[in-house]
């Protein structure tokens, strides 16, 4: 997975450090459950050197499992999150989802109720993705951020 | 929402406030243990030295000595951890924490005899699935443990009634010698009826476990894998004679959450496919019910997963209905992801 993201709006001398995260987490009824895939830490010096108003480039080899599921109980969802730590002590958290799909699936696990239930939808209007469109959404996504 | 857990901003009270709350006792409970340490050391070593406050018989005896240091060192052990833990979490996020966790793990991992990396994260291995070879087809399924036990029912009603036989003696002793035990006395009739209930519930899974024959479940491939087709060989023996006997493939999501102090689980059925579903089976100790079937995983199915809270479960499950005890048996298996292939050999 490729993708760039870049900081506006927000003074360098604000910046204390940043944490970037490649991740998956569940929602839903129970307790959260979460994993970081690809983790990276920039401190103040970091950020000076690199300079958070350029672009930059997040790389990461995404694994088999677990896959993006949209369930009754379970919601399992991959993400990057950025969390900027700010010198008065204060945090900003972005995140930008994407789904994880196997090559052979068009788009993400969703539970099948017993006969007599509906069907729930979650994914409606979110097109399928193989991995270079996966990567391309969270390009596109944390662009999206830059504008906000 | 098809769940109802509250997502809302409020909280019961700060998180600061509580960090300080645990900070604080985790620090009184190693101080109080340094405290209880330094005691028990000074009465051991310099028996003069001891604050007059504290009573000579608290440490005067080899038991006392030996209780109190005990109890001191776990309190410091526990204060101890506390606390570090605390403080090296507190400036660190959610993803910071699950990747020192994550390097934690994967130290253990280098200990002979630990779990490997099979390529496929959170997907159980399913090793025992694949540890009893079949006899119509290539693997036996195991039950799912502790569904048939009876060991615990036969616990229960053996221990509860051998303490109200053991109350009964003390109160009908109370009688003879002329000093009746009158609350003992009004306890034995609830106490009995508990007892009744507990040798009642034996019975029944007694009744269950001889009338219910084995029932087994063979498969002609393991792990599964969504648009895969497998042979499934379902054999039922006992005397029974049942009103409905069923096989089903299920996918159930299972999720642990925290209300108040306890935990709860809840499972729901995200996925069901009946095999098999006969009324009015009969089965022989001779003639077991035999029947093979072809099984197909749908295409855009979601695989095995494990979690901490969270799981997703494939399983067989072959039920039985009838006056006798009816019983439910779970075989359960993996289902890994389409394409995926995993690496057993990985040390």
């Amino acid at each position: 997975m490729t993708a760039t993201w870049r900081i506006s709006r927000v003074p360098l001398e604000e910046l204390q450090g940043l944490e970037v995260s490649v991740l998956w987490h569940t929602e839903g009824k129970g307790d959260e459950d979460l994993h970081v895939h690809h983790f990276q830490r920039i401190n103040e010096t970091g950020l000076k050197e690199i300079g958070v108003e350029n672009q930059q480039t997040i790389r990461c080899v995404l694994p088999a499992t677990p896959l993006s599921y949209h369930g009754q109980l379970i919601r399992l969802s991959w993400c990057v999150r950025m969390r900027l730590f700010l010198e008065d002590g204060r945090e900003i958290l972005s995140e930008t989802p994407f789904y994880l799909v196997a090559d052979a699936q068009r788009s993400p696990c969703v539970a099948t109720p017993p006969q007599g239930e509906e069907s729930t939808t979650p994914t409606q209007g979110k097109p399928s993705m193989d991995r270079e469109s996966r990567a391309a959404q969270t390009r596109s996504a944390l662009a999206s951020l830059r504008r906000d | 929402m098809p769940w109802s857990k509250k997502r809302g901003q409020r909280t019961l009270g700060s998180p600061s406030a509580g960090i300080a709350g645990e900070v604080a006792f985790s620090a009184a409970a190693f101080l109080s243990g340094v405290f209880g340490v330094s005691l028990v050391l000074i009465s051991h070593f310099a028996p003069q030295q001891v604050p007059e406050q504290v009573s000579a018989e608290a440490l005067s005896s080899s038991l006392s000595s030996w209780v109190m240091g005990t109890v001191s060192i776990a309190a410091i052990v526990i204060g101890a951890t506390r606390l570090v833990f605390r403080v090296m979490h507190l400036s660190a996020s959610d993803e910071m924490r699950s990747v020192i966790a994550t390097k934690a793990a994967a130290l253990e991992r280098l200990a002979p005899g630990q779990g490997s990396d099979t390529g496929l994260p959170n997907v159980p291995r399913g090793r025992a699935i694949t540890d009893s070879p079949g006899e119509h087809l290539t693997y036996r399924l195991p039950i799912v443990a502790g569904q048939d036990g009876i060991l615990g029912p036969a616990l229960l009603a053996w221990f509860w009634n051998t303490a109200w036989i053991i109350l009964l003696a003390v109160v009908v002793s109370g009688f003879w010698i002329g000093r009746p035990r009158w609350i003992l006395t009004g306890l034995l009739v609830p106490f009995a009826l508990i007892g009744r209930w507990s040798f009642l519930y034996f019975v029944t899974q007694l009744k269950q476990r001889l009338g219910v024959g084995p029932t087994v479940v063979e498969i002609s491939e393991h792990p599964l894998k969504p648009g895969g087709t497998y042979d499934l060989f379902v054999s039922q023996a006992g005397r029974l004679k049942l009103k409905r006997l069923s096989v089903e493939l299920v996918c159930e999501e299972e999720t642990f959450y925290r209300q108040g102090t306890d935990v709860r689980v809840e499972r729901h059925q995200a996925f069901g496919k009946v095999l098999s579903r006969e009324r009015d089976v009969e089965v022989d100790p001779q003639v077991p019910w035999e029947q093979q079937f072809r099984v197909e995983i749908p295409q855009n199915v979601m695989h095995s997963f494990a979690g901490t809270h969270n799981a997703i479960r494939w399983k067989f499950v072959v039920k039985g209905e009838s006056t006798w005890p009816s019983f439910c048996r779970s075989y359960p298996v993996v289902v890994h992801p389409p394409g995926a292939t995993q690496n057993l050999s990985q040390p």
